[in-house]
């Protein structure tokens, strides 16, 4: 999920902060100090992320693109330089159209607004922004929601109270609303101090950029490994389920499916599921920091060393072109596979499924997927011939029956004309010419369209006095018992009206 | 759109009273003569469908589509009304079928034009109407019971798509008013039942009917709201085909789908079998299908978009994709961010059921945004699965996770010799397959908890690479290995493991090689009483794994105990003084044990040793390589090592022959992927030992020499 950074860099961020007796700070200081403070946590736990930097006031620029290069922007925080008002909207715009080229609309992607709570005056000011909003036009719509799901945090360098005394929290707090709620405003606690802004942008690393470590299991086999980015909780149907799901911290493969057999199924989220060496983490906590520097560079490569299960599954599942399914909290699945990103490079996946039971259709119910070694004879063949999947509906859809539809002319003329065509093959034809026959009748008495047999069977008539005289006796006897037929159902007698009669050819013997 | 939506119950009431027996006006020809027939004959007269006929047809298409795109949870109530109301079916899922609705109209018959109309009225199945709405679905009563105390969460909301030829506005009005006390008679009831739901919102679509070239004394009326539960929408619409095209716009806007036409489909010609045309099909589908191209209004100007007018207008908005003639059966997992079932809008023309057939038939066809830039750019997939289609879509953004570190470089990426193949072999044996739900299983448990016991059964002993195994690299385990791991074993499987140790027994007698040795051994090999000792420690560790599920598997395990070679008294007192130079406590903790009771940990120390000699022996790097000892006289005596059972009687003639078999197929065993990925005929062995713990080895190795 990439993050876009949005920095505050209005005459506003210049005022100083009032501290007794040290150097004097601007406000500025403080955002950078948190922002740096960010950036290298990502650098170092969340080093994957792109993340963009952009400075507005009321023009906005875009400073450093999406990259994973943090020390680039740390670098461009320190060339900041001051311009005049505050102006969110046309910032939030830059941010929409920024993302959009790089990511498309599908993207999610997460917002750090980094502001002073002093939101610009007049038009332009934020406050301008939310009362006229609803009363533009399709070509000047506000920028918010963004098409693409958005996290949008606000990192504000002043507190609470502050916020308060003006509207500017109002006004925050609508802008997190019109983002589309999911999010949160993060404001200083006491004084404004580096303490205070490491203190907030802590709490912004955990909620939003703390990696999310889980085991992965099979039976026995198992593997500490990070998933990133991190899987969000999600609510399905807010109606029925409010309560958000999370993916579980112990990920359990429940089995194998052929790549062929689960067919590029629909994912919610894809997610890179690194091996991760969780003792090393445990003695850097424990040991001190002199024999960290020397031991580091020998206890990765120790790591790497040692088998990795995640290792074994990637390479298996690569060379068997299969996935694994795997449990992610109750009802909840996501597919394991190898994933090349270039020839050279692959990787283990983790795909996230639709939440529920049946994620699906042609696997049917994961509930009910059980060993192959419990089916009376395998299914996949003794050669892999074969395959339980997909599964088949219990009802075929229009399309895979021979529905009537008449609803155009030519759908009705078609139907026609094919009995025709067969009734001129009679006897040679007489299955085929009673199925259209019958096919047509079913339709005709199920939409009440009687009128449309009496047609067709003054048609059969017609065809049967135009017989030539080489035809087979036959012929004659059929076309004349089915219009007849057709006639008699034609009257809504339920005799011979009924949907499930079929007309039936006449039983005829020339043998003789 | 949310579970309980209005979208979950839908009620057709469709008019059967006398008027609808009028005829539409449209007239269809169905007598094509062709010209050769022409002479002498009178063409039939062309038919006309009644309004009934034409109200019956559309809805049934408009539930045709709703079916394909959503077999499942949106539910349709069929009612008929003239003097009473007929219910033609009920909202259990096994009624939601066009067929079953077919052949209940097919009962209905047409209006009588001769019942008296003063007794006939809509209003008998409007309130039948709202009356079934207040009835629990299956869906509902599902979740009211999974959710127990937070049952209010589940809603209930519905539908009613009144097709009928009102009087005049001042009728409709009033059909409106028995709706909304209906709704609020039946709240009143279903206070007091189980089985009954209060309705908490109700749209009505009202499609009032007439006749072509009549004029209508009913106004169209957008969606209005007329109490807090009930909202009305007018529509009027001549018979016909105005009908059908309104009908699909509502199923559109009702159940959210979108429209997409597929173009350049290639297709032979029904005439010309050797030309082919391109072809256009329209499929409907769900909107978020769509999604991509209505968000980003913005980019999306280079997209070519065909009938940009509004739904408003009637008109149909689609977009277009352009086929990409498929690739032959590649298996390929795209990145697919969603899939919708489809339906033809057209399901029977012959362009649509050459598109149809072609993907029932198993194939995939990508679709290719047009772009008048040039750019290609494909962003969906048509593909079916068991006989149903679906439009996935696919990403064509960049991606978020493009260049990651490849898992070579991470943990354990820099192992070589994991057991690639024999892990695929343990995913193929654990590969799954659908179980039907009635079949019950006596241990009560789910088929997936039972796909994870046999996960959990089968990797209780399972070495990743192969330097850290013996037995996993013999032929003659096979049989045993792959039998343990059953949750419950025959007596017949017992005996096959019993003969798999005597098998090894008598390898054991024979000296045949163990692989563990064979791996760049030059020069000074292991011993191998030693290798065996290696070999039967991994055995029975395995086997002890299992040993605790029946009796069975701890004949199995006892036969081990009972079968291998115990190490001359003389040899174990010559390893202790060994160990006791090297390391006190070890030796201690080793010595103090029984050799049965020997754990997994002391086979693997002591394969370090045996790979501490081999790397010492690889020094000597400008020898020539010696033949492997192959067929090295016995060191031991036989005696030594013969088995009591094996003592007491002759060998069976069977027993002889397997042997011999086994003996000759474990020789013939795949080459070892150390040997082969070898450098100058180097492997390194062992390497998770030394980094654990790479002292003790290094000491033993020092011992051993």
């Amino acid at each position: 999920m990439p993050t876009v950074v949005l920095m505050d860099v209005s005459l506003s961020m210049t005022r100083p902060v009032s501290l007794d007796g040290s150097d004097e700070f601007q406000r500025k200081n403080l955002a950078v100090h948190g922002l740096n403070m960010l950036f290298e946590h990502m650098a170092s736990n969340y080093r994957l992320e792109f993340t963009s930097l952009m400075a507005f006031s009321s023009l906005w620029e875009l400073l450093v693109p999406f990259t994973r290069d943090y020390n680039a922007l740390q670098e461009a925080l320190g060339n900041l330089e001051d311009y005049d008002k505050t102006c969110v909207e046309a910032a939030l715009n830059g941010v929409s159209n920024v993302v959009q080229q790089e990511w498309g609309s599908a993207c999610p992607c997460q917002v750090v607004l980094v502001t002073d709570g002093s939101l610009g005056i007049g038009k332009g000011s934020l406050r301008h922004s939310l009362q006229t909003q609803k009363h533009r036009g399709d070509d000047k719509k506000f920028p918010l929601p963004f098409p693409f799901p958005t996290k949008l945090f606000i990192m504000s360098v002043a507190n609470a109270e502050e916020l308060q005394m003006t509207d500017a929290m109002d006004n925050l707090e609508e802008l997190l609303r019109l983002s589309g709620g999911d999010g949160q405003i993060f404001t200083m606690e006491g004084p404004l101090c580096m303490k205070s802004v490491q203190a907030m942008f802590g709490r912004l690393i955990d909620h939003a950029y703390s990696p999310f470590h889980a085991v992965l299991h099979c039976g026995n086999l198992s593997s500490d490994v990070q998933v990133f980015p991190r899987p969000e909780p999600i609510v399905m149907d807010e109606e029925v389920e409010p309560m958000p799901r999370s993916v579980n911290i112990d990920l359990e493969i429940v089995g194998f499916i052929e790549i062929a057999d689960i067919s590029s199924p629909p994912v919610i989220s894809r997610h890179l599921v690194l091996p991760i060496n969780v003792n090393k983490e445990v003695d850097e906590v424990g040991t001190g920091t002199t024999d960290e520097l020397e031991e580091e560079p020998s206890a990765s490569q120790m790591a790497g060393k040692s088998p990795n299960f995640c290792v074994l599954l990637h390479g298996s599942l690569k060379v068997e072109g299969m996935v694994a399914l795997v449990q992610l909290g109750p009802e909840w699945y996501g597919m394991l596979y190898s994933q090349a990103d270039s020839k050279k490079k692959s990787n283990l996946m983790m795909s996230l499924f639709e939440p529920g039971p049946e994620p699906l259709p042609w696997l049917g119910k994961i509930t009910h997927l059980g060993p192959i070694s419990e089916a009376a004879e395998n299914p996949y063949g003794e050669d892999d011939s074969k395959s339980p999947f997909p599964l088949q509906p219990s009802a075929k859809r229009s399309y895979a029956q021979n529905v009537t539809v008449w609803i155009k002319a030519s759908g009705l003329q078609t139907d026609v004309q094919k009995i025709l065509r067969n009734a001129r093959k009679l006897p040679d034809k007489t299955q085929t010419f009673y199925k259209e026959l019958n096919r047509l009748r079913k339709a005709a008495l199920a939409f009440g369209f009687w009128e449309l047999l009496k047609g067709v069977a003054d048609l059969l008539e017609r065809e049967c006095t135009l017989l030539p005289d080489s035809a087979h006796p036959d012929a004659a006897f059929q076309l004349s018992h089915a219009a007849q037929q057709l006639k008699l159902a034609s009257t809504g007698d339920s005799q011979y009206a009924a949907f499930d009669h079929n007309i039936a050819p006449m039983h005829t013997d020339f043998s003789s | 759109m949310k579970m309980f939506s209005v979208a979950h119950k839908t009620v057709f009431v469709v008019d059967h009273c006398p008027y609808m027996a009028e005829s539409s006006r449209q007239q269809v020809e169905c007598d094509v003569l062709t010209k050769s027939r022409a002479q002498g004959v009178i063409p039939l007269a062309p038919v006309s469908k009644s309004l009934w006929t034409c109200a019956v047809e559309c809805s049934m298409e408009y539930c045709r589509i709703l079916y394909d795109v959503y077999p499942l949870h949106k539910l349709i109530n069929y009612i008929v009304s003239d003097s009473e109301f007929h219910i033609l079916n009920s909202w259990r899922q096994e009624d939601q079928s066009t067929h079953e609705l077919m052949s209940a109209l097919a009962a209905v018959g047409p209006p009588n034009p001769r019942e008296d109309p003063e007794c006939c009225s809509i209003l008998h199945g409007l309130v039948a109407a709202v009356e079934s709405l207040s009835k629990i679905t299956e869906l509902q009563h599902e979740r009211r019971t999974s959710l127990m105390d937070t049952a209010e969460r589940v809603a209930n909301r519905g539908r009613i798509i009144c097709l009928t030829n009102a009087k005049s506005d001042t009728h409709v009005r009033m059909l409106e008013d028995c709706i909304q006390e209906t709704i609020l008679e039946q709240n009143k009831l279903a206070a007091g039942s189980d089985r009954l739901m209060a309705i908490q919102q109700c749209d009505l679509i009202l499609v009032h009917i007439h006749p072509q070239g009549e004029d209508t004394l009913v106004s169209d009326r957008p969606k209005k709201e007329i109490s807090p539960l009930l909202t009305s929408e007018i529509h009027c619409v001549r018979a016909g085909r105005h009908l059908s095209t309104k009908l699909n716009i509502l199923v559109q806007q009702n159940f959210d789908l979108a429209s997409t036409t597929i173009t350049n489909i290639p297709m032979k010609e029904e005439q010309h079998a050797n030309t082919s045309a391109n072809y256009d099909v329209e499929l409907l589908h769900h909107r978020d299908a769509h999604l991509e191209f209505f968000k980003s209004g913005e980019n999306s100007r280079d997209l070519h978009m065909a009938g940009t007018s509004t739904r408003e207008n009637g008109l149909k908005e689609t977009i277009t994709l352009k086929w990409c003639t498929p690739r032959t059966n590649s298996i390929e997992l795209h990145y697919c961010t969603g899939a919708y079932r489809i339906s033809p809008t057209d399901v029977n023309s012959r362009p649509s059921s050459c598109l149809t057939n072609f993907l029932l038939n198993g194939r995939s066809v990508l679709l290719e945004q047009p772009r008048k830039s040039g750019s290609k750019v494909i962003s969906h997939m048509l593909s079916s699965h068991g006989g149903e289609i679906f439009l996935h879509v696919l990403n064509s953004n960049r991606s978020t996770l493009e260049d990651p570190p490849s898992i070579s470089e991470g943990c354990g990426g820099r192992v070589t010799d994991y057991r690639i193949t024999d892990f695929g072999e343990f995913m193929r044996e654990n590969r799954l397959t659908p179980v039907s739900e009635s079949s019950h299983d006596p241990s009560g448990k789910l088929p997936v908890e039972r796909a994870k016991a046999q996960l959990e059964r089968h990797t209780r002993y399972w070495p990743m690479i192969i330097s850290q195994t013996t037995i996993f690299n013999m032929q003659a385990v096979v049989p045993l290995a792959n039998l343990i791991v059953k949750e419950t074993l025959s007596e017949e499987d017992v005996l096959t493991c019993q003969k798999t140790v005597y098998n090894l027994v008598d390898m054991e007698r024979k000296n045949d090689p163990l692989p563990i040795s064979t791996v760049g051994s030059r020069g000074k090999g292991p011993k191998r009483d030693e290798q065996y000792r290696i070999m039967w420690n991994e055995l029975e560790t395995l086997v002890k794994t299992h040993a605790g599920a029946t009796d069975r598997h701890q004949r199995v395990l006892d036969c081990i105990i009972a079968c291998r070679s115990k190490p001359p008294e003389e040899e174990e007192r010559k390893k202790r003084g060994r160990k006791r130079e090297d390391r006190e406590d070890r030796t201690e903790k080793n010595g103090s044990k029984d050799t049965d009771d020997k754990s997994w940990q002391e086979s693997e120390r002591l394969k370090g040793l045996v790979d501490k000699e081999e790397q010492e022996s690889e020094v000597i790097k400008d020898s020539p390589d010696s033949p492997e000892p192959l067929n090295k006289k016995p060191r031991l005596c036989t005696e030594e090592v013969q088995p009591p059972e094996r003592a007491k009687g002759p060998v069976s003639l069977l027993t002889m022959w397997s042997n011999r078999i086994t003996v000759a197929n474990s020789r013939k065993h795949q080459e070892f992927v150390g040997r082969v990925s070898s450098v100058n005929n180097k492997f390194e062995l062992y390497q998770q030992l030394k980094d654990e713990n790479g002292m003790d080895v290094h000491e033993n190795g020092k011992a051993s020499r």
